[in-house]
């Protein structure tokens, strides 16, 4: 005889991602460090910020470089002589707290005090996936068009901290800088945005404060 | 891509209550999507039924049910089932229904729960 058996199961695939990641920051807090998630889109200046925070941050910097194919910028962190984990997505979209696990592995925890986790250049798929860091950097630029904040809204309600990087070229795209920043500000009315190029220099004192006050 | 990760995750939850249930059979699937996880449910369904192909969970219905999103108002102390603007789930924006504020804390919507399974086994 065969019976039909209902069973419940209850397994929330989110709720076990959050729970890596609360271990991974108990992990970072056990050993002093402080971790920045480095989220944005392709080519808004995340790696370009990143190098260039490691070398006017009076910190010992390591940096988890997540990407599709992350060789290419782990080798530009490693030019800057700071520990770096490349950590490949291979087909996915985002990191997640698994693969953020993985890392600190193979990361010297002893040897840095502030952690920068590049995520993979999307903003969409990154935003359910916590990873275990203390504060959620989104980076974008004038360069995707002034509505890429109203198309992608969850990623700016999560953010902690929003960079709108190439500020120099927003006249040349045609963008409008302080609309982007309303579309943030309405969106998470409490959220830091700096307008910076990181190229010419500008904004960058701003968000050195900024991730300091936050150290603190 | 995305939901490809997720499917196989879930198929690996099914699978494995399957198996410890003794399944000889999985009917059908009960899946919780939360209204902003950023997951598409058709192309969710679409990468599972190409993912369950020869194990115990092929053939199984697969039924997704949409968690609405529920907020606490950081201005109003609101709690409760949030307005949203109706434009496709994963682009939905969250709103107080009682003040209009952006500012909130999303407490439910966010899920992707593997809720239950129906099995057929031996008696």
């Amino acid at each position: 005889m065969h019976k039909i058996a209902d069973v419940e199961i209850q397994h929330d695939i989110m709720v076990a991602n959050r729970k890596l990641a609360r271990n991974n920051q108990r992990l970072l807090d056990q050993n002093g460090i402080f971790a920045v998630d480095v989220l944005g889109a392709i080519g808004s200046g995340k790696t370009s910020l990143i190098e260039t925070l490691i070398d006017h941050l009076d910190h010992k910097v390591g940096v988890i470089a997540g990407d599709v194919i992350s060789k290419y910028d782990a080798g530009r962190f490693e030019s800057h002589n700071v520990p770096v984990v490349g950590l490949n997505t291979g087909k996915e979209c985002h990191l997640d707290a698994h693969l953020v696990k993985h890392a600190l592995e193979d990361m010297p925890l002893e040897d840095i005090d502030l952690l920068f986790i590049e995520n993979v250049g999307n903003l969409i798929c990154p935003v359910d996936f916590e990873l275990g860091s203390h504060l959620r950097m989104v980076v974008i630029s004038v360069s995707e068009g002034d509505d890429t904040v109203e198309k992608h809204p969850l990623i700016f309600q999560d953010a902690d901290l929003v960079v709108i990087n190439k500020v120099d070229l927003a006249e040349a795209v045609g963008a409008s800088v302080e609309k982007m920043v309303n579309d943030v500000k309405e969106l998470n009315p409490g959220v830091k945005v700096i307008t910076s190029s990181i190229k010419m220099g500008k904004g960058l004192d701003e968000i050195i404060s900024t991730i300091e006050s936050y150290v603190l | 891509m995305h939901e490809l990760s997720m499917a196989q995750a879930i198929v690996d939850t099914v699978l494995d209550a399957a198996q410890k249930n003794e399944a000889q059979d999985v009917l059908e699937v009960t899946i919780e999507i939360g209204q902003i996880t950023m997951l598409n449910p058709e192309q969710l369904k679409f990468l599972l039924n190409v993912l369950v192909e020869g194990t115990l969970m092929e053939g199984a219905q697969i039924i997704i049910e949409e968690i609405p999103v529920e907020i606490e108002c950081q201005l109003c102390e609101f709690k409760g089932e949030a307005n949203t603007d109706g434009s496709d789930h994963y682009l939905t924006i969250v709103l107080c229904p009682e003040c209009g504020a952006r500012d909130v804390e999303v407490t439910k919507g966010r899920e992707c729960n593997v809720k239950n399974i129906r099995i057929e086994k031996v008696d």
